[in-house]
């Protein structure tokens, strides 16, 4: 008997809603269904990605059973031990070193929004500390810090299906080709109905190759140019005066500090002609509608936040908020991320971001919950290792749904930083380098095995559905910890994700209306919807009233700073990561679906210019070793045109190729993000390519079986 | 008629495309649904092997594929008349195929390529050549040339049809039944990419008029 059942892909922001088609029990197809974002299509992850359900254990394999560390070996336990175990860990913990000695994580993956609710609660009721961040502080951190000082909400103006509509895309730092490849139909889809398409990277993207202008800015003066953009606008008088004086903020402060990024000034910084500068900022400010998109070419540098405000100040000098298809877009890059946000898995806010530390609000949660709230921010995901090794703070580390040793930048420093906590916990449904360090495992249900609701990047809350039984003992997520909050002696017992989803809406204002039902009825609900009547709302500031404490938008430029760790004689050459469109973060998923692995497998490639290769006589497909002050590993050169000379990019998906042992742990001062878009590395060739091929298979097999593959499935 | 019926063919237009391969598994897919690749690649053993390439160059990306020539080269090149003009496509008979390559360095696009054959999921041998292999004497794989075939008319993986305009197709309980009209790249392009050029219709009629001999 076939049967289908609807859904939300697993893999990126784009939200496309999907069918499992199950067969006896097991996912066997996937079909793509009328979503809001997707209307009928799917990337190629789509399609093909969900066979990590069947756990193939190419790559790693599936958690079955909990696991504690016994004289230095994980081994299988009971789930009353492991909970046990966890449960009197942690108070222990607590007890002799605070509450503030212990950091958790929420997960910006499958698991939903109601397990990050229950996390962030257990985190803040039962642990007691604030310290509960995620991966948004590796990837759109400075998005929510940027957007909210700006605009007041941290998440897409605009929705995804209004960008087709668009007479302008200026698109800077954003690959959507192969982050969001059903966001990048919405591009060619405005580009096919006229509208004008601008885009700054340094490297030809899918979208540079059709756009009308391509700005190629050399990597890291991101502000510069955005500063240039702002100066052409207010020199020109471009900018609309009524929208600035009625809804705009500090005008004056602005225009004194672009004052001297003149398009010459800045062409000299950035490499981009000063008359493309003009061009396409007159462009922009006289087009009726004009978005913003970005993504992480401007979030992963340490100075993000700046960027980010100084976009938006882009939008708000020329007025373009507040009506369709306009505003700015930072597209989230995981299937959740906004979500995860939205749960308040953030150490300075609850759910509906309503902060932690401000008393009214604190006193509705801990009426709420029972108990009382600490009222200071919470450590960040980045500052963890620093704060283990230098400064003792942390002893445990409950690490949910994540791998940070491979997504986190300076690998090697955070494995040392796990190696010194007391207590690591890893949940999470496949065995990942993380889990190598972990004191104790608890093995979670997967995407297709559970209930609960995605936000999708653009603020939509879709549900997700379980499609099959999960393997082994695994429990969901919002259970395992309930069940560990149980036994530290606060008790939670939530029968279904539903329950959980309206408990969460009763406490958040702007989510209060987004009802399991209404999600049913709907699609989905794009959130603010404050009540059951509300239809939910496509585009955020109708009326051009933001939501900043004034009401007002607020400008913001300021000086443009060099990234922190520059190419020399001995690391000549630049690094950024970057994705690819076949794989997804970790890979611990689309690794285990054996065709989008096989399009691309280890150890991973890395992109150089055609002139570096030459130099270093290496030809594309080649292996090399790639090094720089952290680390080194192997990968393979793959050879383009388009890149430029002195700079490379790697994916941050492989295990032996893994850019994070390369990459340097310098954080952006206010979101705390890091610099994952530039550091310096040097590039060698290797004489015996069939020595190496045979490493590099070696090393993938003793990986695999550190990973548990080939060990028996019951 | 004053013309003959030209053959149809999928044609991608570079200015949609995203180089995101979705078009490369679907493909795949398509041809090995009684291969061991039970309903869809998902279940795939051995390696994927589409019969269309995205290629990137500086300044373009788009997928290359059989354009079902008329007066095929690659069919004029094979020395044992492996390949075959058969309902309106270029076809290859893969038992009869060689792998001589002379088809492959016929063809002007590049459309065809060779690779180990298949079957049930694993490696055909080869009947009499022997190589040597982790130092041992084994049978060889058959090789044989793949390309587009057009492949209409068959199910989908995974039951989809899709076309412009085809929302909510995915609701119809049907549609698994349903004999698919586009072809699996045309049907699986997110950015609606490909396109079938049907013989004697749209854009080949306006040929024919014109210049007679399309
Ligand atoms: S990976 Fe993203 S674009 Fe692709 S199907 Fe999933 S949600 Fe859509
Ligand atoms: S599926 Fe479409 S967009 Fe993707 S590579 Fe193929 S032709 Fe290009
Ligand atoms: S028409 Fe069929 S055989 Fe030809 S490239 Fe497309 S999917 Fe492959």
């Amino acid at each position: 008997m076939e049967n289908k059942v609807l859904t939300v892909c697993p893999y990126c922001g784009s939200g496309c809603q999907l069918y499992l088609l199950v067969e006896n029990g097991q996912v066997v197809g996937a079909e793509p269904a009328d979503g809001r974002t997707n209307e009928g299509n799917l990337c190629l992850k789509g399609h093909y990605g969900w066979d990590f359900l069947n756990d193939p254990q190419l790559l790693t394999s599936r958690l079955r059973k909990p696991m504690i560390r016994k004289e230095g070996v994980l081994q299988e336990v009971s789930w009353e031990e492991a909970i046990g175990f966890t449960a009197e860990k942690l108070n222990a913990i607590k007890e002799k070193y605070g509450p503030d000695a212990i950091m958790g994580t929420g997960s910006a993956r499958g698991p939903g929004n109601e397990a990050n609710y229950v996390m962030q609660k257990f985190m803040r009721a039962v642990i007691g500390t604030n310290n509960i961040d995620h991966c948004a502080r590796v990837c759109h951190g400075p998005s929510v810090a940027g957007l909210t000082y700006s605009l007041g909400d941290g998440a897409m103006s605009n929705s995804i299906p209004e960008i087709e509509n668009t007479d302008l895309l200026l698109i800077f730092g954003y690959n959507a080709a192969v982050t969001h490849p059903i966001v990048a139909r919405r591009i060619v889809k405005a580009k096919q109905k006229g509208a004008v398409l601008i885009v700054a990277d340094p490297r030809k993207t899918e979208s540079a190759r059709i756009a009308d202008t391509w700005l190629p800015l050399k990597g890291g003066t991101n502000m510069a140019l955005v500063n240039a953009f702002g100066h052409v606008l207010i020199e020109e008088e471009l900018y609309d005066k009524d929208y600035v004086s009625n809804f705009v903020q500090g005008f004056d402060e602005y225009k004194a500090n672009v004052e001297k990024y003149t398009p010459e000034y800045a062409e000299r910084i950035t490499g981009v002609r000063a008359a493309d500068i003009r061009k396409v900022m007159r462009q922009y400010a006289k087009s009726g509608k004009a978005m913003i998109l970005y993504g992480m070419g401007v979030c992963q540098f340490a100075q993000a936040v700046d960027v980010v405000k100084g976009l938006a100040s882009l939008a708000l000098l020329t007025g373009h908020f507040g009506r369709e298809s306009v505003g700015i877009g930072p597209v989230r890059g995981q299937n959740n991320v906004q979500g995860s946000c939205d749960m308040g898995a953030l150490p300075n806010v609850y759910p509906g971001y309503q902060s932690v530390e401000d008393a009214k609000i604190r006193k509705k949660f801990e009426k709420a919950w029972g108990t009382s709230l600490p009222d200071k921010t919470g450590y960040r995901l980045t500052e963890v290792p620093h704060l283990i090794l230098k400064e003792n703070k942390i002893k445990a580390y409950y690490i949910f749904g994540e791998d940070p040793v491979q997504s986190d930048p300076n690998a090697a420093e955070l494995r040392e930083a796990l190696d010194q906590l007391e207590l690591v916990i890893v949940q999470d449904i496949f065995m990942n380098k993380t889990a190598l360090h972990a004191d104790v495992i608890l093995p979670a249900t997967s995407w297709g095995e559970h209930d609960g609701v995605y936000s999708s990047a653009d603020r939509g809350f879709q549900r997700i559905r379980k499609a099959i039984d999960p393997p082994g003992e695994v429990k969901p997520d919002w259970q395992i910890i309930s069940e560990v909050s149980t036994a530290m002696g606060y008790p939670m017992a939530y029968k279904n994700s539903e329950e959980i989803w309206d408990e969460m809406r009763k406490l958040c204002p702007s989510f209060a209306g987004a009802s399991y039902s209404k999600m049913e009825a709907l699609g989905g609900v794009q959130w603010p919807c404050p009540s059951e009547d509300h239809p939910g709302t496509p585009y955020l500031y109708q009326g051009n009233r933001f939501t900043t404490p004034s009401g007002k938008g607020q400008l913001f430029a300021c000086e443009w700073r060099a990234p922190l760790e520059q190419p020399d004689d001995e690391y000549p050459l630049t690094l950024s990561t970057v994705r690819e469109v076949g794989h997804y973060s970790v890979r611990t998923m689309t690794g285990n679906c054996r065709a989008l692995s096989q399009l691309s497998d280890e150890p991973g490639n890395i992109q150089i210019s055609l002139e570096d290769a030459a130099e270093h006589g290496i030809a594309d497909g080649q292996l090399v070793q790639v090094y720089s002050r952290r680390g080194h590993i192997m990968a393979r050169a793959q050879v383009s045109g388009r890149i430029k000379k002195g700079a490379t990019y790697m994916t941050y998906h492989f295990w032996i190729g893994a850019c994070n042992e390369l990459t340097v742990d310098y954080l952006d001062p206010v979101s705390k993000t890091p610099e994952f878009k530039y550091c310096a590395v040097r590039i060698e060739a290797i004489s015996d390519q069939a020595q190496a091929e045979a490493l590099v298979r070696k090393q993938y097999a003793e990986l695999r079986k550190q990973m548990l593959v080939g060990a028996v499935p019951e | 008629m004053n013309h003959a019926a030209s053959n149809s063919l999928v044609i991608a237009e570079a200015a949609k495309c995203i180089g995101c391969k979705a078009c490369e598994l679907a493909c795949f897919a398509v041809h090995n649904r009684d291969n061991g690749v039970g309903t869809a690649v998902g279940t795939v053993t051995m390696p994927v092997l589409p019969r269309l390439y995205v290629i990137r160059t500086d300044s373009f990306t788009m997928p290359v594929q059989c354009r079902q020539c008329e007066n095929a080269p690659c069919a004029g090149a094979c020395p044992v008349q492996a390949i075959r003009q058969q309902d309106g496509v270029i076809a290859i008979d893969a038992e009869a195929c060689i792998g001589c390559k002379a088809c492959a360095l016929a063809c002007p696009f590049g459309a065809i390529s060779l690779y180990k054959a298949y079957s049930g999921g694993a490696e055909l041998p080869q009947p009499l050549l022997q190589e040597r292999r982790d130092s041992r004497l084994q049978r060889k794989t058959r090789i044989t040339a793949y390309k587009c075939d057009l492949c209409r008319n068959t199910e989908l993986p995974g039951g989809s049809a899709a076309g412009e305009g085809a929302g909510g197709r995915g609701s119809s309980a049907a549609a698994a039944q349903d004999r698919n009209p586009f072809p699996a790249c045309v049907a699986v392009c997110p950015e609606k990419a490909l396109r079938l050029v049907e013989a004697g219709t749209g854009r080949s009629r306006s040929l024919n008029r014109e210049g007679g001999t399309f």
